[in-house]
């Protein structure tokens, strides 16, 4: 008998997916492959690779030039534009170059998804002021992004992106501008999401952070995905070990 | 924190150009429309003295400039007999002296001593608008029955004043228009340009999920706002001058204009702003709807 986790629906299903922009050369070839619930995946590869572009085609910012995407069980090309906004609310994403509005404050930039999405600001204030204080930058609430360092604003680009606890998290380099610490940290954000149900991808040229974290890659080489992980796999299990691990680690500091 | 409706627009967002833009046309617009509401209603009043009413002119002087003494009385019972009998006159009535300096005030001032002018006397014909006599007829009968008098074809003359204001009120008409249109295409170059200027605010808030329309309300709200305060300026302005037109065209004219406005004009006019706000809304939404599809 089938559980209901075992019918829902993939949350991406890519068919021999390609991408050009205008005439040049293909950069994403024949690209198919499945992302389940609740997985974690690293997308790595080299630079030039087309990881960007993958996401771009993930977060519904490009349209593929050949093949089908479905996204939560929808194909993406029958999607009006109203329903493509709606599942766009249902991903979360950490762009490489952060993104964060110059005449917002921290704290606005983080509430931007909420306040889109028609929350209470009674609710907007207290679920962002909490997930600031956990990035570290409860003090930094009020400042802007032109008076903060590169990395405090990539931990605004990344509290934005899962203030409102996305189904699925794109990061594209999250944690390339923090420090160790703060990247393991992040790491754990993810996994804390994950946890509660988000698939996560995330693009990174840190092969000190894959091998920590064992999870599958998507592996980028010359606009082919070299590397597919096996389906039916839930990552919950291994992510709930992980959070454990750390928190262990935590109460022996 | 920002309020809830403004993380869209930052400080290029509220363009300097429209407000004012918006201001001078509803300026323009309110003052032609003023002038083609006063042109309007001295054109009914000119219509209707076209229909209602004939002037008779008696010479006091002959030719060579001698007084006609008691002749012009016998000529003027010989006019007001015919007049009086003739069919769709329903009065004939001779002006007397102050009535003569009242129609000379607008060209001869207040001053003037008209019975030292060599003027003739006026026969003020009122006409049956709906049965008017036969004007050919009427003149050959004064003709015969008073050589020398002439009747006063200002009918002539007005029909002709007519026909040149009715073309003024078609021009202004299209003037009005055209300054719609300026303000439709402004508008719409204007907002292009904040949305070219803003466009990784819109980019990023599209990626966050704001559906399109969510988007074009507030760009068109946003400016509909600005619009309306800058077309309340202009109408501001407005006002003082029609006032002072009115005033130095009844100094000029006295009632050939008739520049005073009705209750419902001056309603008209105060709804021109809102209608330049309102075609700003309308080509706000147009223009950023348009441009929102260039994002996938």
């Amino acid at each position: 008998m089938n559980t209901k986790e075992d019918i829902s629906p993939n949350i991406v299903e890519f068919n021999g997916v390609s991408l050009r922009y205008n005439k040049g050369p293909e950069i994403l070839k024949d690209i198919s492959f499945v992302l389940e619930p609740r997985s974690f995946y690293f997308m790595t590869g080299e630079s030039g690779a087309g990881k960007t572009s993958l996401l771009s085609l993930l977060y519904l910012h490009l349209e593929p030039t050949r093949g089908r995407i479905r996204l939560f069980g929808q194909a993406v090309d029958m999607m009006s534009r109203a329903t493509k906004a709606q599942f766009r609310r249902q991903i979360g994403v950490v762009f490489q170059d952060y993104r964060l509005l110059n005449h917002l404050n921290a704290f606005d930039n983080v509430a931007l998804p909420l306040r889109l999405a028609g929350e209470k600001e009674a609710d907007i204030k207290k679920h962002v002021s909490e997930l600031l204080s956990w990035v570290g930058l409860e003090k930094q609430m009020k400042s802007y992004p032109e008076e903060l360092a590169g990395g405090e604003q990539q931990r605004i680009a990344i509290a934005r992106a899962v203030i409102h606890k996305p189904t699925l998290l794109l990061a594209d380099e999250p944690t390339g501008n923090v420090d160790d610490a703060m990247a393991k940290r992040l790491m754990y954000l993810f996994l804390e999401l994950n946890k509660l149900g988000t698939t996560i991808v995330v693009a990174t040229h840190n092969v000190g952070l894959v091998k920590n974290f064992h999870f599958p890659q998507l592996h980028l080489s010359e606009g082919h995905v070299t590397q597919v992980p096996a389906s039916g796999t839930s990552y919950t299990d291994m992510a709930a070990k992980l959070l454990k691990r750390e928190e262990k680690n935590v109460e022996k500091i | 924190m920002s309020k809830k409706s403004d993380f869209l627009f930052n400080k290029e967002s509220t363009h300097f150009f429209l407000p004012w833009m918006c201001a001078l046309m509803v300026f323009m617009t309110t003052l032609i429309l003023a002038g083609g509401m006063s042109i309007h209603n001295s054109l009914k009043l000119w219509q209707k003295g076209v229909a209602e009413s004939l002037t008779v002119q008696i010479a006091t002087y002959d030719d060579d400039g001698n007084s006609r003494g008691e002749l012009v009385y016998r000529d003027i019972e010989n006019a007001l007999t015919l007049l009086r009998t003739t069919p769709g006159v329903l009065g004939a009535m001779v002006l007397n002296d102050d009535q003569m300096q009242e129609l000379m005030v607008p060209w001869l001032g207040t001053d003037a001593v008209i019975s030292q002018l060599p003027l003739p006397k006026l026969i003020d014909v009122s006409v049956d608008a709906s049965r008017p006599p036969m004007l050919e007829q009427l003149k050959a009968d004064l003709e015969q029955a008073v050589p020398g008098a002439i009747l006063d074809s200002h009918r002539i003359w007005l029909a002709d004043l007519v026909h040149f204001a009715s073309a003024i009120l078609s021009l202004i008409g299209f003037i009005v228009i055209l300054l719609f249109i300026t303000v439709a295409i402004t508008v719409m170059y204007t907002t292009k340009s904040m949305l070219s200027i803003q466009e990784h605010i819109l980019d990023l808030v599209h990626m966050l999920g704001a559906k399109d329309l969510y988007i074009t309300n507030r760009y068109a709200w946003h400016n509909f706002k600005t619009a309306l305060s800058g077309s309340f300026i202009g109408f501001v302005i407005a006002i003082p001058i029609m006032f002072g037109v009115t005033m130095f065209l009844k100094s000029v004219s006295g009632e050939l204009l008739q520049s005073s406005l009705s209750a419902t004009q001056w309603g008209l006019l105060i709804l021109v702003p809102f209608a330049v706000a309102g075609l700003t809304f309308f080509t706000t939404y147009k223009t950023v709807l348009t441009y929102l599809r260039k994002f996938v």
